[in-house]
């Protein structure tokens, strides 16, 4: 009796959320089977359900959609660049603090910590012009610099408590059998981290794909646009094509899902159960 | 194979002195054991012979060499941790390997060395298998077949039982043993555990507080503590000790107590009228009726164990452990004598804890 309720709470509290997360993915899908006319009619399921909106996306057959696909590639290059940039800084970084336990790790890390207390919104205007005094404005580069600076403190944190978790017996077990500290770093130390790599590369990855403010800052050239920030542009006509920004958003919003869906067996954490006695 | 040796060696944390000059020499082949109580620098001393710890002064050597400034790897130690230290996303064989792996060993020989080890430790049906899919025996012996797989100088041991439960203990310290029997390895073992120092050493170093009370092997520092610290800590129950005054007159002489108890006592050392700490083992106290000799005592508790009886007694003002063979037919109440060979007697000064050697 208890049991039952137990989750019919839950069930009242989880209804709800759910409805309130799909109502808008709904919209956007209804949005995108739905004729330009039928659009905003607002009926639950359109009359002549059509997929001639994912055509029109896919051939690039209307002006805002002229870069579609090389958008979408953009927004792929520079969120993988930014996971995997971030990913490099991150992990040497903590390794160095928690495991090689070098001078002025605290400070470092208490650094990174800090620039939280800094909006990213805020930062905008002065990287917009550190980039223009690097010269690297229109550049993509500009955006992963960017991105990865946002990324990096937040990562460094949160592999460095992953590290502090593995026993440093490892450690020690592993220089008295002969190993240099790149070897620890790659025969032991990555190994073990790979649950924390994986969710702090994905943590990164989707924060450059979401990004919007930088994006638009930073990149104006319409062939080195993220699709995120493309998608803004439709806005900028009187008689936006609604159902195509609808379509173009349900698809911008499909890599993130796939991404997580197949990462998420590796964050399992779990992987150091039996290294050393609990 | 080699021998260790220790030259005036001091380590300090910041400004906390944890060790304070110790020297000794651990022989070829020798299996020596660090014991003392939690705090008394043994594991420090141990991870300064691996390199896990500067040394802050003094010399560390092994066959002769000064190891101070050489890094672990270079050292040719295995050592074996408390806490195994396995690596969880290696296979037992790959673990077994590493080492060698790292050395650049050639495969085939790789294979053949963790084989061997392997067969040595009964490791063999083990060999695919995780570190979390082994049992805490299992997992030790990994640890060891890693150390021994490497056939190196000297074995290092830190508290390598104590995550095991008491039966696997006793197992695994004969274990251990008979590896060191069948290697000769020189071996530096640390362990709180009086009875896995007395079992498996050949010599026994006591520490305490950061200094050496005794260098010697388990009997001669049951049957001759050198002082009080290391009377009590070796044995098992401790030795009983009361405080008194010795008392000299025509060529005899006891031990008298304030309770009035004179303690019986052979030739030794100490003037008359010294303040000394007058020591007995458990199984040195014999139940015996009309004999010199002789202390009167109240039994308290009964323990029977089986193939003995541990009586609580008490004798004057003191409480003492006594460790009768047999099963003698007594409750508690019962007043019995009980007969003390003056030359099972250990002595102390007072004051400074040393023996007051015959």
């Amino acid at each position: 009796m208890k049991k039952i309720v137990t989750e019919a709470k839950l069930l009242l509290i989880g209804i709800p959320v759910a409805i309130w997360t799909l109502l808008p993915i709904y919209n956007l899908f209804i949005f995108s089977i739905s004729t330009k006319n039928e659009a905003f009619s607002g009926k639950l399921w359109p009359d002549h359900p059509t997929l001639r909106n994912f055509e029109i996306v896919f051939r690039e057959e209307h002006h805002f959609l002229g870069h579609f696909w090389r958008q979408l590639g953009n927004s792929l290059v520079i969120a993988i660049a930014v996971g995997l940039l971030t990913l490099l800084v991150a992990t040497t970084a903590a390794f160095a603090i928690s495991r090689l336990k070098v001078r002025g790790g605290r400070v470092v890390l208490n650094c990174a910590l800090l620039t939280y207390f800094i909006p990213a919104a805020f930062l905008a205007v002065p990287m917009y012009k550190a980039m223009g005094t690097y010269g690297l404005l229109n550049n993509q580069w500009s955006l992963i610099l960017a991105m990865v600076t946002i990324a990096s403190p937040y990562a460094i944190w949160v592999l460095k408590q992953a590290s502090d978790k593995l026993p440093f017996e490892l450690d020690e077990a592993a220089r008295i059998d002969g190993a240099s500290p790149l070897q620890l770093f790659r025969l032991v130390y990555l190994p073990l981290m790979a649950p924390s790599l994986v969710a702090v590369g994905v943590y990164a990855l989707l924060l450059a794909w979401n990004e919007y403010l930088y994006a638009f800052l930073l990149l104006s050239n319409e062939r080195d646009l993220t699709l995120g920030v493309a998608l803004g542009l439709f806005l900028s006509a009187d008689d936006s094509p609604w159902e195509l920004l609808m379509t173009t958003g349900l698809l911008y919003a499909l890599p993130p899902a796939a991404i997580y869906y197949v990462f998420k067996r590796y964050m399992q954490s779990g992987l150091t159960a039996g290294a050393v006695k609990a | 194979m080699a021998s260790v040796s220790f030259h005036n060696v001091e380590k300090a944390f910041g400004a906390t002195k944890v060790i304070h000059g110790i020297s000794f020499d651990i022989r070829d082949g020798e299996f020596m054991v660090l014991v003392g109580p939690s705090g008394c620098g043994k594991s420090t001393l141990l991870r300064m012979l691996a390199g896990l710890e500067e040394i802050t002064a003094g010399t560390v050597a092994i066959d002769g060499r000064p190891v101070n400034d050489v890094d672990s790897k270079d050292r040719d130690i295995a050592m074996v941790f408390q806490s195994y230290a396995l690596y969880p996303h290696m296979s037992v064989r790959d673990n077994m390997g590493f080492s060698l792996r790292l050395r650049k060993a050639a495969k085939s020989e790789i294979d053949a060395r963790v084989a061997r080890a392997a067969k040595i430790l009964n490791l063999e049906p083990y060999l695919g298998r995780y570190p979390r899919e082994l049992s805490g025996g299992q997992r030790q012996r990994v640890a060891m077949g890693r150390a021994i797989v490497r056939d190196p100088k000297v074995f290092l041991f830190d508290e390598p039982l104590s995550n095991l439960d008491a039966k696997l203990r006793v197992q695994m310290r004969s274990e251990i043993k008979a590896l060191h029997q069948r290697l000769k390895t020189t071996t530096v073992y640390v362990t709180h555990d009086q009875i896995e120092a007395m079992t498996m050493a050949d010599r026994i170093v006591v520490m305490h507080d950061g200094i050496v009370e005794q260098i010697g092997t388990p009997l001669e520092l049951y049957d001759r503590p050198e002082n009080l610290f290391v009377a009590q800590f070796i044995g098992s129950p401790a030795m009983n000790i009361v405080q008194g005054t010795l008392r000299r007159a025509n060529g005899t002489a006891h031990v008298e107590t304030p309770d009035g108890i004179r303690w019986p006592l052979g030739h030794g050392a100490g003037a008359d009228g010294q303040a000394v700490s007058y020591g007995v083992r458990p199984d040195h106290l014999e139940l015996a009726a009309n004999q010199p000799h002789t202390v009167p005592a109240e039994v308290i508790v009964v323990e029977p164990t089986g193939s003995e009886t541990e009586l609580v007694v008490r004798i004057g003002d003191a409480q003492m452990i006594v460790e009768t063979h047999g099963r003698p037919k007594l409750a508690p109440g019962d007043r019995v004598t009980f007969l003390v060979e003056p030359g099972n007697v250990h002595l102390f000064d007072q004051q400074t804890g040393q023996r007051l050697s015959a």
